[in-house]
């Protein structure tokens, strides 16, 4: 039995012992996949926009506005990053995020949204009534496997809601 | 109650408690309130789980998996409630087999849990799904959802490895199979635990794949284990011969009641067919009466109690007296049975006498 136990253990051990040192250098945990916060540190971060008022307006001259652009301009200023706008549908901006020309996308998205499977919704940042009488889980996305971006985006939001 | 009496009662219940002697009967209340607590444990598990699985496929994984440990204790329950009935009209050999079948259903959660994560990290490998684990806010504090999740996992496998150690060893005693699967996954869930720590660690060191890897590692050995409890399992319900409470070799009860049997005065020759009930095994006797002896029915009770009296488990005997063993029942010498005690082989299936 214990024979056993051992041989089932070998390999996650193994790979916890490779992944421990290939990882040994990084202090702060959880880093990126593809290290873009890295990158948007004094450079710039690439924003995804689909127009959902009152969160993201696009105006016809292009000008962005909304309570979401807001929240991001802000980000990228505590991050020192300038932001390069991409305005598009949400499908548009969904498949642009699969081929890691984003970094993060606002539409006014709730976390109902079905776009799991192209980009990592952040956690819920505010509640909002929805047309049928409910409420809505307000969320943000960011390119999955850029959990570093995700943490530092999160606890942003979590600041300006006043939950930290 | 003495001793001639327990000997009487088993003689007369084919099925029920009645069949197992005291202490199994201890050993299987054990049992029963060692799985109430298991399904317990996967209560708080699953629950505490789900509440901190966010987004991460990783601890969905983890959560249908611990859903799916649910199955063998439950099946269980429901088997030893089974085998507390009497043989009746319609169920003229007991409920005893409601044990194999609840072998079938452990064994069918381990193969799911195996296959789904095979398949769910092989699909997460190639698509390149990188995994999202973000913040969460607990008590005005910002931590990393991994290390929660690391945390659960950590917290959360202790328990099914205490209980499960503690199952293996009412599982032998009582000759259970579906406790023994049951114990088995126990341990499963362990070390998917530790695949999961694995995989969460990694993923925040910004590799995506170690989760799916980790997975794949474990289910691996998941998997071979829903395959060998299945086919023990369909081998005990097909009336394979008889094997041991973890299925690695032939009963040695099946070679001990045909050398009990041949040595009665009155035979000649015997062969015996042995089965797996659920705990206890049904034997049937085929005996050749030495040349000119008259067998009369007492003599089939003698040789009953003969049977009976070797193991708890020889419950059910049905003794045949044939002119010659039945041709269909004469096999050649079996290697695997041979081997399980040097000089101690099947006895020959060509009289002497004749």
């Amino acid at each position: 039995m214990v024979r056993r136990i051992e041989a089932r253990a070998a390999a996650p051990v193994c790979l916890a012992a490779a992944v421990l040192m290939l990882g040994g250098c990084a202090l702060t945990v959880p880093v990126d996949a593809q290290h873009t916060l890295e990158r948007a540190r004094g450079g710039t971060l690439q924003v995804g926009i689909s127009a959902n008022p009152p969160w993201t307006e696009i105006d016809p001259g292009g000008a962005v506005s909304g309570s979401e652009v807001e929240l991001i301009e802000d980000y990228a200023e505590s991050i020192d990053a300038q932001i390069e706008w991409s305005p598009g549908t949400e499908s548009v901006l969904a498949e642009q995020m699969k081929q890691d020309e984003l970094d993060i996308v606002i539409a006014g998205l709730t976390s109902d949204a079905p776009w799991t499977g192209q980009m990592a919704l952040t956690r819920p940042y505010a509640e909002a009534a929805d047309p049928h009488g409910g409420t809505q889980q307000k969320v943000m996305a960011v390119r999955p496997g850029e959990n570093a971006l995700l943490v530092s985006l999160e606890e942003h939001l979590a600041r300006e809601g006043g939950e930290l | 109650m003495s001793d001639q009496e327990t000997t009487d009662s088993r003689s007369m219940a084919i099925s029920g408690r009645g069949a197992l002697p005291r202490p199994q009967q201890q050993a299987l209340r054990k049992a029963i309130r060692l799985e109430w607590l298991t399904l317990g444990c996967l209560a708080v598990t699953v629950s505490l789980v789900g509440l901190v699985a966010g987004q991460s496929q990783a601890m969905k994984a983890a959560w249908l998996e611990d859903a799916l440990s649910f199955l063998p204790p439950l099946a269980f329950l429901v088997a030893t409630r089974q085998i507390g009935k009497d043989a009746d009209r319609e169920h003229p050999y007991g409920h005893h087999r409601a044990i194999g079948v609840a072998h079938v259903v452990a064994a069918a959660a381990l193969l799911g849990m195996g296959t789904f994560l095979v398949i769910d990290s092989t699909i997460g490998l190639v698509r390149v799904e990188r995994p999202p684990i973000g913040l969460t806010v607990l008590f005005g504090h910002a931590i990393w959802s991994g290390w929660l999740m690391i945390a659960v996992m950590v917290l959360t496998s202790i328990p099914p490895v205490l209980l499960g150690r503690r199952k293996m060893r009412l599982a032998e005693q009582l000759h259970d199979k579906v406790l023994y699967a049951d114990a088995d996954m126990n341990k499963a869930d362990w070390s998917s635990a530790l695949a999961t720590v694995v995989g969460v660690l990694g993923i925040g060191l910004g590799l995506w794949w170690a989760d799916s890897a980790a997975a794949i590692a474990v289910s691996v050995s998941i998997i071979h284990d829903g395959v060998k409890n299945m086919r023990g399992a369909v081998r005990g319900l097909t009336d394979a011969r008889a094997r041991t409470f973890d299925d690695k070799r032939p009963d040695p009860l099946n070679r001990e009641v045909e050398r009990a049997a041949a040595t009665m005065p009155w035979v000649a020759e015997a062969v015996c067919r042995v089965r797996d009930q659920g705990h206890v095994l049904h034997v049937e006797v085929f005996a050749v009466p030495r040349p000119g002896r008259a067998v009369e029915p007492a003599d089939c009770a003698q040789l009953r109690d003969r049977l009976q009296a070797l193991d708890w488990r020889v419950h059910d005997v049905v003794v045949s007296p044939v002119a010659r063993i039945p041709e269909g029942q004469v096999f050649p010498h079996d290697e695997e049975e041979a081997s399980l005690g040097a000089g101690r082989g099947r006895p020959t299936m060509t009289d002497p006498d004749e």
